[in-house]
């Protein structure tokens, strides 16, 4: 690169820089699909052992993926039925939903029950097993029993078909009849004190997570509620399902994204014309600080195959920190005056820069180690801005700062960077970072910590507390917890959930558990189903003693012929599980035919204490409790113990690259700001009373690497601004400003985890900034 | 087949959309003036599949509020306790015992009619349509169901009554008929101990 000039070399970096700005264009708007996601899901690490538990997690969570699912209340119940009528028609027309099931669709009652028939001796409910079990069972006294229930129960499976209920026992525990929900008028209703409740689901066509579909069914939806609203005056509508939890999360992302791009880059601007009082350098230093972005958004999106937005919205804040290059190199042009060389300046700046590169480099690589795709995609996407913009200072601002600078820096912000500079420096000031360390101390003791995964995913309060009345009133909706049942084969699978699914209805019982849903309910393994005709069997044998029973109690020898004949029909399989329309929205509980095992899914109602849950699987082969919030959670704590090492150690690295350059005699010194300032930031979390999360001690890692910045651009800058006492500082201040202002902004995000990444810096850099003067002598000819 | 056993719940409704809404209004003011009944239920069964009726006999309670006991006597000794959606049999120990696999309908009948009888009628009336004949004295209400599908399944139920519920009729479309008659019903005076216990009454 030597022999190049400095025009040959900028014109080569930019034309680099346009294969990337026309590369970056195409990733992210040229191939159909946008690679920017949504899905807060994809940032959460992997915690379970097993993928099938993953895969899982997974499926849970999409079971009623594309779908929404709406209530329309209202406290007149023909109001709410038409209100309902009308929502469905209004969605319908819509071509962006596949389906829309307002109105039931006509069906016979029959056939929740005839395709049962051949079935029916294989398939009884536990309580009928263990009553025919037990000596002494009586069939004719069962029959009688039966016969004379109080106002009839013979609904369903006819008399005949089912002389002794045990079918229909059996089908009364089947999912559909256990909805709360009944139809009525053809639609599915709830009565609650307060009014009438009709459901109202929508499929979509596409993904709840896909950015054109999301829209145009949110559009939709809400035209066809203003209109609902407007003619049934009093109805509310309540809705669950992915597309609105993404929708949300998308709406704070973009918010977070314009709220800190917008006014970190509006504020920067303001700053740099006020310090640099000139146009230039602020183009210069946005050109550079663009095309770093641009470069972290093609190399994010070449790594991952996608950005995430919360990314993006690092990524608005990472602008603050991409400037500080820029920044060095504009000031020392504005320090030089007239003696102005570009290439000369771009090696007096160079060692400051590839130092402060360095620190940088590794606090971000060890984000990146963190086996957590959301950390893992800002350090890339920081890594790879961060390289580029640096690079972009060497090699193309040179072509663009020819000119000596117009004015130099403001001298009011030399003069105030001075005035602190005297304060903050020297023994005094040595003295005083002992003091502020001791009164950090109570901070720190007082300091709790947060591991919740809410961290993460905050969905607003509205409409958790809508999933959480749809849950109660139509009884969706599954939690996150579930216990896992894997095994070699399917019938190993369904034995292996019998035997916890045994020991939870015992639960329930107790009243220690709500209820469950899983396969073994609807579908009993081999096992029990010979066991189920092993204890009718001696009913059968011979027939002709159950045709005699049954004409004991009443029967017709006509009616109950056909019923002794039938026994004892055949097995209940996997296949026909499958095939049996009715159990089509329960196949999320099965998983077959993936490339991780087989398995099911039980997941618990009405009880969500994990401990107390986990001790329901104890001892059983092959069944665990999977508790995403709770994993995670626990890796969230795990990473934080961690990260303290990871901070310790990134100290000491830092250390050894400072006493490399400047010696074991100073090296504490330039150390001593990022260190103090992560002890002051520490403590003024455990002042302010936020706990400490995993965020917060990441983000404690940018400090260590911002922080060292500030120190080594003060170290190194001075010599050369010796001229111009306090204007290094000057430089250090106005970058950390920079940096408070995107950094900082993002403590206003709507992401408790980007709030406290945010939050963290501010302090961090704030405290840092103020401590750098501590590196370096204090500035000698005195005035006062 | 649960929303019908959900309409059998109904069928105690004395609904105030009726035809003669008076006359209901009257039937309802009228038997929400007992809080407390007992009364001597003899129950048949008729089906098209049975050689001859199931017959059984007994003696119920009923409590505004809290619920209904059972206690079939004749064919076979069992006493159920139906109060707002649960189902649970004495046992021999004098204990209850969650009724799992009972006709969750009737446990519902016992609910609906308590929310009748404080004024909530509507559910009936939309599953129903209900036309009342005779005199406050002696009364007939007939509930047919609104709906196309139920009524495949469920024909109709007939309530006749004076003063008090005297019998209970329900058709079903297969041709099965049930028909519950009370007699000697009066208002119920103090409860035992166990009747107290079982509803849980304070």
């Amino acid at each position: 690169m030597k022999s190049l000039s400095t025009t040959q070399r900028a014109g080569l970096f930019a034309f680099a820089s346009l294969v990337v700005c026309l590369l970056c264009a195409w990733l992210l708007f040229g191939r159909g699909t946008s690679p920017l996601q949504t899905d807060v899901l994809t940032l959460l690490p992997a915690t379970e052992r097993h993928p099938l538990a993953e895969d899982a997690v997974e499926r849970l969570a999409r079971a009623s993926g594309d779908r929404m699912v709406l209530l329309v209340h209202h406290k007149d119940d023909d109001a709410a039925k038409d209100a309902a009528r009308e929502l469905g028609a209004a969605l319908a027309a819509d071509p962006v939903f596949a389906s829309v099931i307002a109105e039931l669709p006509p069906f016979d009652l029959d056939q929740l029950v005839t395709p049962f028939l051949p079935f029916r001796f294989h398939l009884l409910t536990p309580e009928d097993r263990a009553a025919l079990t037990t000596s002494g069972f009586d069939p004719v006294d069962a029959l009688k029993r039966r016969l004379n229930q109080p106002f009839g129960a013979n609904v369903g499976a006819k008399l005949t078909d089912d002389p002794f209920g045990w079918m229909q026992h059996w089908l009364d525990r089947q999912p559909w009849n256990r909805s709360a929900l009944v139809p009525e008028d053809d639609m599915l209703t709830a009565h609650r004190d307060d009014g009438s409740y009709v459901l109202v689901i929508a499929t979509l066509k596409g993904s709840s997570y896909d950015d054109v579909v999301q829209r145009q069914a949110l559009a939709t939806l809400e035209r066809a509620e203003t209109a609902m609203v407007a003619r049934h005056p009093g109805t509310a509508l309540l809705r669950t399902g992915a597309i609105f939890y993404a929708a949300s999360a998308r709406a704070g992302a973009e918010h977070d994204t314009h709220v800190v791009g917008i006014a970190s880059t509006v504020g920067i601007a303001l700053l740099l014309l006020l310090v640099f009082r000139s146009l230039r350098p602020l183009l210069i230093a946005f050109v550079s600080t663009a095309l770093g972005v641009i470069g972290a958004i093609a190399t994010t999106v070449l790594v991952f195959g996608q950005l995430h937005l919360l990314t993006l919205v690092f990524g608005a804040a990472l602008l603050g920190e991409a400037v500080d290059y820029s920044i060095q190199y504009l000031c020392a042009r504005a320090n030089a005056g007239a003696d102005w060389h570009a290439e000369r300046g771009v090696r007096q700046v160079r060692p400051a820069l590839l130092l402060a590169l360095a620190t940088s480099l590794l606090g971000y690589s060890l984000l990146a180690v963190v086996p957590f795709p959301f950390l893992r995609q800002m350090a890339v996407f920081a890594i790879a801005g961060m390289a580029i913009a640096c690079a972009s200072v060497f090699w193309l601002l040179p072509a663009l700062a020819q000119k000596p600078a117009r004015a130099p820096l403001s001298p009011s912000l030399v003069r105030l960077a001075l005035g602190w500079q005297r304060i903050a420096s020297g023994r005094r000031a040595l003295l005083g970072v002992a003091v502020l360390c001791v009164v950090a101390v109570p901070g720190w003791l007082r300091l709790g910590h947060d591991d919740d995964i809410h961290l993460l995913i905050s969905p607003p309060k509205a409409l958790e507390a809508q999933t959480a009345t749809i849950r109660e009133v139509a009884g969706f909706g599954g939690g996150s917890q579930f216990w896992l049942v894997e095994g070699a084969n399917a019938e190993e699978v369904l034995q292996r959930e019998e035997a916890l699914t045994d020991r939870l209805q015992t639960w329930v019982a107790d009243g220690k558990l709500g209820g469950w849903t899983g396969i073994s309910a609807m579908l009993p393994s081999a096992h029990r189903q010979a066991a189920n005709i092993a204890a009718l069997e001696p009913l059968f044998t011979p027939r002709e003693r159950m045709s005699e029973w049954l004409g004991q109690a009443g029967f017709r020898a006509e009616g109950s012929a056909g019923f002794v004949a039938a026994y004892p029909g055949r097995a209940f399989t996997i296949d026909d599980w499958l095939a049996m329309p009715a159990y089509t929205p329960f196949r999320y509980l099965w998983m077959s035919g993936g490339k991780h095992g087989v398995g099911s899914i039980v997941v618990p109602q009405g009880q969500d204490d994990a401990d107390l849950l986990r001790t329901a699987s104890d001892g059983l082969p092959g069944v665990s409790l999977v508790d995403k919030p709770a994993s995670i959670t626990a890796l969230f704590g795990r990473y934080r113990g961690y990260a303290d090492v990871w901070l310790g150690g990134a100290l000491a690295l830092v250390g050894l690259a400072f006493v490399w350059r400047y010696g074991l005699r100073s090296a504490w010194r330039v150390l001593l700001p990022p260190a103090a300032g992560i002890v002051l930031s520490v403590a003024a979390l455990g002042y302010l009373g936020e706990p400490l999360t995993l965020f917060h001690v990441m983000a404690l890692m940018l400090v260590l690497g911002v922080g060292a910045n500030y120190a080594v651009f003060l170290r190194e800058g001075e010599p050369h601004v010796a001229h111009l006492p306090g204007a290094a500082y000057a430089g250090v201040l106005l970058s950390a400003v920079t940096a408070l202002l995107s950094f900082g902004l993002l403590a206003l995000s709507t992401m408790p985890a980007l709030r406290h990444f945010g939050l963290t810096l501010l302090l961090g850099i704030g405290f840092t900034a103020l401590l750098a003067p501590v590196s370096v002598p204090a500035p000698k000819n005195r005035t006062a | 087949m649960r929303r019908l056993i959900t309409f059998f719940a109904l069928l105690c409704a004395f609904a105030a959309h009726a035809q003669s809404p008076a006359l209901t209004d009257d039937v309802l003011g009228h038997l929400a003036k007992h809080p407390q009944v007992r009364a001597e239920f003899t129950q048949s069964r008729e089906n098209p599949a049975l050689a001859e009726p199931q017959l059984s006999h007994g003696d119920l309670i009923f409590v505004i509020g809290h619920g209904m006991v059972w206690h079939t006597r004749d064919p076979f000794e069992d006493t159920l306790v139906f109060t707002s959606g649960d189902t649970s049999r004495l046992n021999a120990q004098g204990k209850l015992e969650r009724v799992r696999d009972g006709n969750r309908g009737v446990s519902q009948v016992s609910g609906m009619l308590q929310s009748l009888l404080a004024g909530k009628s509507d559910d009936a009336a939309r599953q129903f349509t209900i036309s009342a004949d005779g005199t406050p004295e002696h009364w007939t209400l007939h509930f047919v169901p609104r709906q196309a599908r139920v009524a495949k399944v469920l024909a109709g139920i007939t309530l006749k009554g004076d003063a008090f519920l005297q019998s209970i009729e329900v058709n079903l479309a297969s041709g099965e008929r049930t028909l519950i008659t009370f007699a000697n019903t009066r208002d119920a005076g103090s409860l035992t101990p166990v009747e107290s216990t079982v509803l849980g009454i304070p």
